[in-house]
């Protein structure tokens, strides 16, 4: 402990210098640990999806609806214990009141205040979901209310929603606009989940009935996405062969997988983000241990007169060593916590930044935040660098002869 | 009077790839305990490698240097080092002062190798600057000095782990001929008063007339006196 003054002054001598390598080392970190979260983020999602639930969706792409048809036969199909239709809605808030607009055709989409809402037969939707727990008495006051919807206790919270509470949602989607306006929705009942039987669960959405929506329309709307529950997990591949063979030659072919390949494949529309995030993740890493490595060497050469008279003052060549590796694990701890204090921050303001944390809830990411081990983990590396790009230049000091360096001076 | 430094039958070879450079050959030198020696002699004539012999900052090739008794050139590395720590201050020409350390700190550096608590460390660099004349400018650093001022503090920094052997490369070749003076005064006085044994290189008559004993050396042997 009596060196690290000594360490300090040291990196105190070219603050510029110092300071830069830093926050190029913190902006490293910073990235490391906001990706490494979005991930886990995503990681935790998939992980929350249940293995005997499979999702049927049109082959083409999502935004084109299935036929109400196929929902009968698709319970016909062997092995398949129950089928819910669902439509994915893109309500937002606020929207203009009840019977206000003429045809919606001057409404614009509110991201700030948007959130992921689905109509559901709630009937079949929710029993295949036991991780979604909601009071019996609500549960029966949304069955029989046609305006009735139930949020997750995050959306309450974030709205301060009680039961009974009301409002108004307008979809962004042609086909769920009406001319009348927007569509009204009480609140039935708030449902929780128990994270820790069941992390990752979403407690951010809202769920209405499919019935009011179509009924509201007066048209038949289609099937966004059939939630298939099926008896045995270990069979997904057979059903949903079959549920597809079902639709072979008709004009709307299906695809089903499992919820879990149904989220991961909605993530991948970005592409292979795992794939995308770890490689700039890595490439960041890789360039600042270069800079740091450049700036330890040119600490240490330019110090090279210095590490001469520690050595003949009696300090060993491990001393010398140690104070090397010393400064660029200092330079590591420093922009490792700079870093992860940034990324925590920035996890932080996205979660209360208005609309922002809306779209990441769209999108199954409500959750994010710097978990502890992703913040220690990048610490750790941060640590690392430091360590890796003091090592060859605290060698050579090691190595340096006294009267080599005295000679040169 | 027992021997201080006693260097036996030295030989120092330096090679340059396939080239063998003969530096000393077959030295012998004694130093007798509070004797203040200079080393005289034209560049390359090996004074400054029997310095670094007699420092323990380098190893013969042959022979052996004894230093209060022990033959150095035996140690290991870090037990060479512990031994210089304790037993050797080196003054060099340009003083090599650590630039980011305050004049305090830079007398103190040598007392992070030992067991004193930081309070005491700190009371044995005050006493060495004030022995050395500069306890008002403790807190200074190397670039708000004088050369003669950033000599004395490196003066202060090597006679602050109290060692029996003063080596001194050149220590007035940097500075004025007032500088110098005072440089040499205050070598005499750690000669004289601390009864340090100092051995001095220079190239400055004038240096080497304040040393009891003048040894010059040429081609790598010690002439006779």
């Amino acid at each position: 402990m009596k060196y690290l003054p000594f360490v300090f002054k040291h990196l105190r001598r070219n603050w510029v210098r110092t300071g830069s390598t830093v926050v190029a080392m913190a902006v490293c970190i910073f990235l490391l640990c906001t990706l490494r979260s979005v991930l886990a983020e995503v990681d935790s999602m998939l992980a929350a999806s249940s293995a005997s639930r499979l999702v049927t969706r049109h082959s083409v792409s999502l935004t084109f609806n299935l036929p109400v048809a196929y929902e009968a036969r698709i319970q016909s199909v062997p092995g398949v214990k129950s089928v819910a239709r669902t439509i994915w809605f893109g309500g937002s808030l606020p929207a203009k009141k009840e019977g206000q607009a003429d045809g919606g055709t001057d409404s614009t989409t509110d991201w700030s205040n948007f959130f992921n809402n689905m109509g559901v037969d709630a009937d079949k939707f929710f029993p295949m979901y036991p991780e979604l727990t909601i009071a019996p008495d609500q549960w029966q006051s949304f069955r029989e209310t046609r305006q009735g919807c139930v949020v997750g206790s995050k959306l309450a919270k974030k709205f301060n929603w009680k039961v009974g509470d009301r409002f108004f949602l307008e979809s962004f989607i042609p086909p769920y606009r009406r001319r009348s306006g927007p569509f009204e929705f009480v609140v039935s009942g708030v449902y929780e989940a128990d994270l820790a039987k069941y992390p990752g669960t979403d407690v951010s959405t809202m769920y209405f009935h499919y019935e009011y929506v179509k009924e509201g329309l007066g048209r038949e709307i289609g099937v966004g996405t059939y939630m298939v529950e099926i008896e045995n997990g270990d069979r997904a591949a057979v059903v949903g062969k079959a549920i597809d063979a079902l639709f072979e030659n008709s004009s709307a072919t299906s695809i089903t997988e499992t919820e879990q390949a149904f989220k991961a494949g909605f993530i991948a529309m970005a592409g292979n983000l795992a794939l995308l995030l770890n490689g700039i993740g890595l490439a960041v890493a890789f360039t600042i241990l270069l800079v740091t490595a450049n700036t330890m060497s040119m600490a240490v050469r330019e110090r090279r007169t210095e590490i001469g008279v520690l050595k003949t003052l009696g300090f060993s060549s491990a001393h010398v060593m140690g104070f090397v590796v010393g400064e660029a694990l200092l330079l590591g701890v420093l922009g490792g916590a700079l870093g992860v204090f940034g990324s925590q921050g920035l996890l932080y303001g996205l979660s209360v930044l208005p609309g922002v944390n809306e779209l990441l809830a769209g999108i199954g990411l409500s959750g994010l935040q710097l978990k502890p081990e992703v913040a220690a983990l990048g610490f750790f590396i941060a640590v690392a660098l430091g360590l890796f790009a003091g090592l060859i230049p605290a060698l050579s000091a090691y190595r340096a002869r006294i009267t080599d360096i005295l000679r040169t001076v | 009077m027992t021997t201080m430094v006693s260097v036996k039958d030295v030989t120092k070879v330096y090679k340059r790839g396939a080239e063998e450079l003969t530096v000393l050959d077959s030295l012998n030198l004694d130093v007798p305990e509070g004797e203040f020696v200079a080393l005289m002699g034209p560049s390359g004539s090996g004074k400054t490698t029997l310095l670094n012999l007699i420092a323990g900052i380098d190893r013969p090739t042959k022979g052996a240097v004894v230093v209060g008794g022990k033959d150095i050139a035996v140690l290991s590395e870090g037990d060479l080092a512990k031994w210089r720590s304790r037993n050797v201050g080196f003054i060099f020409q340009f003083y090599n002062l650590i630039p980011v350390l305050s004049a305090v700190e830079n007398v103190e550096l040598p007392l992070l190798l030992t067991k004193l608590s930081r309070k005491e460390r700190r009371e044995r660099a005050l006493t060495a600057l004030k022995i050395v004349g500069l306890a008002d400018r403790s807190s200074h650093y190397p670039r708000q000095l004088s050369g003669g001022q950033e000599q004395r503090v490196a003066i202060a920094r090597a006679v602050v782990t109290d060692p029996q052997v003063l080596v001194a490369d050149e220590p007035t070749g940097d500075l004025d001929a007032k500088s110098a003076e005072e440089i040499l005064n205050l070598m005499e006085t750690l000669n004289r008063d601390f009864k340090k044994t100092i051995v001095m290189v220079t190239h400055d008559p004038r240096a080497a007339e304040r040393a009891h004993v003048q040894r010059h050396l040429e081609k790598g042997v010690l002439l006779q006196r």
